[in-house]
């Protein structure tokens, strides 16, 4: 079969306009946010509808050409890199809120919503949609349920997968499955929204989600901030507001290696004895006095400097800082972002591992953490010009994943395995379980079309 | 009688069980023979076993497979749904005896068990350390953490706190050929590879045996405080609901009761409550400052057009509201008691969105009338969950007959209003027919599929979930 008479075929069941062949557009779609080289794709599908996604599905499975969706790219796992000879398929289109109810607090939506808009179209009835990545402005929801996102609130809102009630898939074979419900409640039957949530394009293409929203709180939350002289304090302050009960809306955690590619681009005045900062907000409706509890616990735990912010701008400029960080560190080089995810409790043991890591293999390694759920992000940084990160990175990269299992962890609390942690994935799933994922891959992909090679060790 | 084919199963059973492990008695067999449902088959056991060990579970299953018996898993039988049936012939896997608590890290909130603990001596356990575990089925003196699971259990608090599938981190879990799975994590989050966790959380005993949890608590609440409406149309209580949550309350416990319920519970002396209300709802909060929130959800409660508030000024007060709702369930026997034959009270479970609640509660009181029965709604209000209760003579075959229909319209009607069949006691036997219908064939085909897959010679709770 050569490409070209193939796409004809594709060609003539889909609408006008929706595959796009020239390789100048074709490539911008091939990558995620990871340094990871792409394959050559046969084109670009770019969805409008259910039904473009089923003919395209029921196209490829007939033409065994493998099949990648795409969100709007930002994963940090390699998950939506372009296969060699296969079909990218952009979901990005596809952006309409279908519902929005209110009295039920659920919205049906399209995988092309950006997370942002989702957000906002729900505060215009005082509600919100919890799971904020970072990326919240540039993602897309069908990214976030494939990749089960997190993102700086789920500490206390949950992650994707708590925010969803049923989906709309199109399986490899181009039949349409739905999935869940619109009750809060339900067990009827096994959880195949469970399983689709996090699987990474590897089972089906998600073509509509219906989510839950919640009650956006009433006030700004109230937010403090802390600098402390080691690392190590940092994270024991993390687990002194766990442990008081303080239940905060955010608590996020920057290493002085963050802090200083934001200073260096961004001026921030960091104290040079400042190893590590944290930043809490507390949303409830005693959020100040929540926000003191937690000042006075930084306080106790060694912070240098403590500072409640009085104003929404000075929170919002806090957040910024946090918000800040990625880019900051995109400056300094190219990057591979880990997502390493510890016991709470194990916060402290695991940065003393990265340290150490950084330290015996000279990489430059920048830890932001979504700290309240020991959820640390470990970025390696490497020259611009490698073309993949350097033996002495992926040496640094092992130690953490080892240490983050034997700390009881996990490879990736929110970004998933895509390619980037395939090798890795057996240390933590066993072969028993390996086995079970794989036949799990086989009862919904049959052929192995679906987004081939990424998520599970095979 | 038994033959010489089962004879070398049985064997091979004892030989890897202490002798006290494995029964056969006529009394154990029937009494393992069914859970707490009416209207399914049950069938009589060859044997049940109690191991006290994840290898001795794994024996059970080596062996079950080898010989292709099927294993029905079974906690404390408090089921609503038949799905811990035996099937004849079957081995009865009873994991009451694996119910050693392993392990509370306060730091990680979280706690490490077997599967035979009952949800009432985990909670006891972990609140001895100042947190708390949710789930709270309204059988939580007797039911297990594995039966919990294993159907995604739901209760009061959930509407606050969430389902069993929320506290559920990781699992161990013995598959059908005898190997040992685990699945999750300790951690908060996790995304590596598929969700294992969540596919064996409500499988019912079909796919696995779970032999371990790690499940994710939470610190105590504070004290709470209670309220109890009582409104002249169920449409009224339904406006209510509708405003404490759109208000953004967010009430420890919310539940409905219906006419009947409301009846039943004043005729056996409840003092806060009129028998004549159509509808009656009962409110807790456990948040910072639960007085001026019950305070608050009572003004909503008038505007909606309550005749009658009752607000608990303190914790005493607090209990008798909730009274109430626990009067429910000892009410309902009382008016089944009142009745010839073999009376039950047949616990429903349908669950349907918010906003539809006050429909579906007038289809059912409907629906009673035409079958002429006795059906009580109770239900967690905040969920969308009810739980419409048919009393009835099992032995009287009309009444029988009546019982069975009023379920299948309930379900109907349920289904009708975007709901789903069962919001937490799970498909089971008594379902099954009717996962055929809320399920598209594709997802049906998809279920046996993944059931194919992890029991491929049809051994672990055969009958159940899937026909
Ligand atoms: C600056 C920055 C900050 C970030 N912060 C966070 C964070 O805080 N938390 C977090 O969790 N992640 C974060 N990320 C990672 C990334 O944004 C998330 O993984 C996001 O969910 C990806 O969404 P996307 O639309 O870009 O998906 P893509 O990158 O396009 O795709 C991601 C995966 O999902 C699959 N996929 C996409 N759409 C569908 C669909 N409709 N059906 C089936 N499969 C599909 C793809 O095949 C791929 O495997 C960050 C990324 C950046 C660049
Ligand atoms: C009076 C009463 C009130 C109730 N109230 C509620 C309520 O408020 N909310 C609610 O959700 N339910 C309620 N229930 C239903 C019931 O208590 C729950 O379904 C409970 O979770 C069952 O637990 P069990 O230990 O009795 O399990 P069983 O009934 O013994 O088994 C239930 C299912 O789980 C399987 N199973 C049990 N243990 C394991 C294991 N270790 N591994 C694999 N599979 C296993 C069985 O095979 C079966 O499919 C109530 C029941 C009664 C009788």
């Amino acid at each position: 079969m050569t490409p070209a008479t193939s796409l004809d075929s594709l060609l003539r069941v889909l609408p006008e306009g929706r595959v796009v062949t020239d390789p100048d557009v074709t490539d911008s779609y091939a990558r995620d946010r990871t340094f990871l080289t792409p394959g050559r794709a046969l084109g670009v599908v770019l969805a409008r509808t259910r039904d473009d996604v089923v003919a395209t599905m029921r196209w490829a499975t007939e033409h065994r050409v493998p099949v990648v969706p795409r969100g709007a790219g930002t994963g940090l796992a390699g998950g939506a890199t372009a296969v060699e000879g296969g079909l990218l398929l952009s979901l990005a289109r596809m952006t309409d809120i279908r519902e929005l109810s209110p009295a039920d607090e659920i919205a049906v939506v399209e995988p092309g919503v950006i997370n942002a808009d989702l957000d906002r179209a729900a505060r215009a009835h005082g509600l919100m949609y919890a799971p904020d990545p970072s990326s919240y402005e540039i993602s897309t929801i069908g990214g976030n349920l494939a990749t089960n996102a997190g993102g700086l609130r789920c500490v206390k809102y949950g992650v994707t997968r708590d925010s969803t009630l049923g989906l709309e898939v199109v399986l490899p074979d181009g039949r349409v499955l739905n999935t869940g419900r619109r009750t809060v409640k339900g067990v009827t039957g096994y959880d195949l929204t469970g399983l689709f949530v996090g699987s990474e394009g590897t089972l089906g293409v998600i073509t509509a989600a219906t989510v839950r929203l919640q009650r956006a709180p009433a006030a700004p939350p109230a937010t403090v901030a802390a600098e402390f002289p080691t690392l190590r304090q940092a994270a024991e302050a993390v687990a002194a507001v766990i442990a008081a009960g303080c239940r905060p809306s955010l608590l996020e955690l920057l290493d002085r290696a963050t802090l200083k590619a934001i200073d260096d681009w961004r001026n921030i005045g960091l104290d040079p004895d400042t190893a590590a900062m944290l930043i809490a907000q507390s949303d409830t409706p005693d959020g100040q006095a929540v926000a003191e509890r937690m000042a006075a616990l930084f306080d106790e735990c060694g912070a240098s400097f403590v500072a409640a912010s009085s104003t929404p701008q000075e929170a919002d400029e806090l957040i910024g800082v946090r918000r800040m960080a990625y880019e900051a560190k995109e400056r300094l080089g190219a990057c591979l972002v880990e997502d390493v995810c510890v016991p709470r409790s194990r916060l402290p043991e695991m940065i003393s591992a990265i340290e150490a890591a950084a330290v015996r293999h000279d990489v430059l390694i920048c830890t932001v953490a979504h700290a309240g759920d020991g959820n640390l992000h470990p970025v390696f940084v490497f020259d611009h010009g490698l073309p993949e990160p350097p033996p002495q990175v992926w040496a640094a990269a092992d130690e953490v994943f080892r240490a983050a299992l034997d700390l009881g962890g996990t490879l990736t609390g929110e970004h998933g395995v895509g390619l980037l942690k395939r090798r890795w994935l057996d240390l933590e799933t066993g072969p028993v379980g390996r086995e079970v994922q794989l036949g799990i891959k086989q009862v919904f992909d049959p052929l192995g079309i679906m987004n081939p090679g990424k998520a599970i060790q095979n | 009688m038994t033959t010489s084919v089962e004879l070398t199963w049985v064997s091979a059973l004892r030989a890897g069980l202490a002798s006290d492990m494995v029964h056969d008695d006529a009394d154990t067999l029937e009494r393992h023979s069914r859970d707490s449902a009416p209207f399914s088959p049950a069938g009589t056991p060859a044997v049940v076993v109690t191991p006290e060990t994840a290898e001795q579970v794994r024996h059970v299953l080596r062996v079950a497979h080898a010989h292709g018996v099927p294993v029905v898993p079974q906690g404390a039988r408090t089921g609503l749904a038949g799905a811990a049936n035996a099937d004849d012939g079957c081995i009865v896997l009873s994991l009451l005896r694996m119910n050693r608590i392993l392990e509370i890290d306060r730091g990680n909130r979280l706690v490490r068990c077997e599967p035979g603990v009952t949800n009432r001596g985990l909670s006891d356990a972990v609140a001895a350390h100042g947190l708390f575990f949710p789930p709270d089925p309204a059988s939580w003196n007797d039911c297990t953490i594995g039966g919990n699971i294993a159907v995604g259990a739901g209760g009061l608090c959930c509407v606050k706190y969430g389902v069993t599938a929320d506290y559920v981190l990781g699992l161990s879990v013995v598959l059908a050929d005898g190997e040992l799975v685990r699945t999750g994590r300790r951690t908060v989050k996790g995304v590596a590879g598929y969700d294992l966790t969540r596919l064996f959380v409500g499988s019912e005993g079909t796919l696995g045996v779970i032999v371990e949890a790690t499940l994710s608590l939470r610190p105590a609440p504070g004290p709470s405080l209670a309220m109890l409406a009582q409104f002249p149309s169920a449409t009224a209580a339904g406006e209510a609901v509708a405003a404490i949550i759109g208000r953004g309350h967010v009430p420890s416990a919310l539940e409905l009761m219906d006419q009947v319920t409301t009846r039943a519970v004043a005729d056996v002396g409840h003092p806060m409550l009129s028998g004549d209300a159509a509808a009656t709802l009962i409110v807790e909060c456990d948040d910072r400052d639960p007085a001026a929130e019950v305070a608050a959800i009572a003004e909503l409660c008038r505007t909606a057009g309550a005749v009658a508030v009752t607000v608990a000024a303190d914790q005493e007060e607090s209990k008798r509201v909730l009274d109430a709702r626990r009067l429910v369930l000892p009410a309902l026997q009382r008016q089944a008691a009142s009745l010839p034959g073999r009376p039950t009270a047949f616990i429903e479970d349908v669950a349907v969105p918010r906003t539809r609640l006050a429909e579906f509660i007038d289809r059912i009181a409907l629906i009673a009338a035409e079958h002429d029965l006795y059906i009580s709604t109770v239900g967690h209000a905040g969920d969308g969950n009810l739980h419409p209760t048919v009393v009835f003579d099992q032995a009287d075959p009309s009444a029988f007959a009546r019982a069975e229909r009023a379920y299948d319209a309930i379900m109907e009607a349920g289904l009708a209003l975007g709901g789903t069949i069962t919001g937490e006691h799970g498909v089971g036997i008594l379902k099954r027919e009717w996962l055929r219908r809320e399920l598209d064939p594709g997802a049906l085909r998809i279920q046996q599929g993944i059931k194919n897959l992890l029991d491929p010679e049809g051994v672990l709770n055969p009958g159940k979930v899937l026909a």
